[in-house]
């Protein structure tokens, strides 16, 4: 992938496995978000293929296989003007799903995010933490196989923050796969089975911090997080 | 002083009294209008969405170009329109001088570019981050664009509400291509012009508090609909 010219990215090869969270490191600039697009398929590369299952395509074929299945957050989560259910049913709205089976999927992911008071509420008056939240919910309901978040947690007070943790260990748990872009060493050491790092258009893989200290912190997470939801 | 004041009177009265030729030429007005505004506004918010997402050879060309139109005067677009639809003209068999129908011509032409450069800054203004948004949750491009849209409504409306406030109030184009025939392609402007130039106020002054008021009343709803459309 270039840029005005110049190689941006010259990844060999970005695995997303499926029930994991894989932590991108990066400085600013390195392709991160670059890099996260071209795996939720918004953004063409000069050159990629993807594979899925045992085949390999070229990207531009498996473009809509990408956006099906994957979805991709923006640092700061776009809101729609609408009300907060609004939002969450948006997807299940553009897929066709019916109202009532839409409604009782939306409950659901308000009540999974702790948002199910705030459901009348337009979404563009929540707090960055809520927004978050909102965020995750919105991409919860459409079961993707893969979530990409681009620096999830910027601006987050540390409540927000461990309740934004929470919920992505629940999203893996269920069999999502994450990729958080991010340079933050407590995201990479709460939330990451294992770390990448993009420097010089090129991916590393890097070592994590211990299981057991990992553990710990997850269970810390779940219980701290959980209550606070 | 005195006379026009008296004129003032009698035109409050000619326009409460419900007379019927001063109200056929308020109907024509809004008729007429309104349908240039209903076939130009969709195609023109299509093209300037275009002009916003697609990347082509000559975009930025073709934008400033229609920023530019906007200035345009309108006796210079009737003037256009008047030699295509004229006999001698390339479209002069359809035989649409002097009716309704080029009038609407005419004020199509006269409200695009300005609806195609409005609503392309109104889109711009969007977030790329909703388009995105939108795409990743599953949206197809043109419910995308829908969704766009929406988040832009207010000023899409704004731009729409210009565009309106624009020809209702032009008297170049319609002179030109409607001949001001009583009845028929008589509107407000025309009628105005033609009042004043016979010396006869009162129904010009009547025309003229109906085209102020309305004048009034698009500008305050574009003010609250630009401020609708402000930033979060």
């Amino acid at each position: 992938m270039r840029m005005g010219g110049e190689p941006l990215l010259a990844v060999a090869r970005f695995e997303l496995p499926a029930g994991s969270c894989t932590i991108l490191s990066g400085r600013n600039g390195a392709g991160k978000t670059t890099l996260l697009k071209i795996a939720a398929g918004l953004m063409r590369p000069d050159q990629a293929t993807v594979q899925t299952g045992g085949t390999c395509v070229d990207w531009r074929s498996a473009r809509p296989t990408l956006r099906k299945h994957s979805i991709y957050m923006h640092q700061h989560a776009y809101m729609f003007d609408t009300s907060v259910a609004d939002n969450v049913a948006y997807g299940l709205r553009k897929a066709g799903v019916p109202a009532a089976q839409r409604n009782d999927a939306v409950h659901k992911a308000l009540e999974w995010a702790g948002l199910a008071q705030l459901a009348a509420r337009n979404a563009r008056h929540l707090s960055g933490g809520e927004r978050q939240r909102l965020a995750l919910a919105r991409a919860r309901v459409l079961s993707p196989a893969v979530l990409l978040l681009d620096e999830p947690t910027t601006n987050m007070d540390r409540e927000a923050r461990q309740q934004s943790f929470f919920l992505i260990r629940r999203l893996v748990s269920e069999g999502t796969g994450v990729v958080i872009a991010s340079h933050d060493r407590q995201i990479i050491g709460q939330l990451g089975d294992q770390h990448l790092h993009l420097a010089d258009g090129r991916l590393r893989e890097m070592d994590m911090d211990s299981a057991a200290a990992h553990t710990r912190t997850t269970a810390a997470i779940a219980q701290s997080a959980g209550e606070a939801l | 002083m005195g006379e026009i004041l008296r004129a003032t009177g009698e035109a409050l009265s000619l326009l409460f009294s419900g007379e019927p030729a001063l109200w056929d030429i308020i109907g024509i007005s809004f008729s007429v209008s309104l349908r240039a505004i209903l076939v130009s506004a969709p195609l023109a918010v299509l093209v300037a969405f275009v002009l916003t997402v697609a990347r082509f050879p000559g975009r930025r060309t073709l934008i400033s170009t229609f920023n530019s139109l906007m200035a345009v005067p309108a006796v210079v677009v009737g003037l256009t329109v008047y030699l295509l639809l004229s006999r001698s003209g390339p479209m002069g068999d359809l035989k649409l001088l002097f009716t309704q129908a080029a009038m609407i011509i005419g004020q199509i032409v006269l409200a695009f570019p300005l609806l195609v450069a409005m609503s392309h800054a109104a889109l711009q203004a969007a977030e790329r981050d909703a388009w995105e948004t939108a795409i990743t949750l599953g949206a197809r491009p043109w419910q995308a664009m829908l969704t766009i849209m929406y988040e832009v409504r207010f000023a899409l409306l704004a731009a729409v509400i210009a565009g309106f406030a624009r020809i209702i109030a032009e008297v170049g184009c319609s002179m030109m291509v409607g001949g001001n025939i009583l009845g028929v392609t008589r509107n407000i402007p025309t009628a105005i012009a033609l009042e004043t130039s016979k010396g006869e106020f009162v129904q010009g002054i009547a025309l003229g508090m109906v085209l102020l008021f309305l004048a009034l009343f698009l500008n305050f709803v574009l003010s609250f609909m630009q401020g609708k459309g402000e930033l979060h």
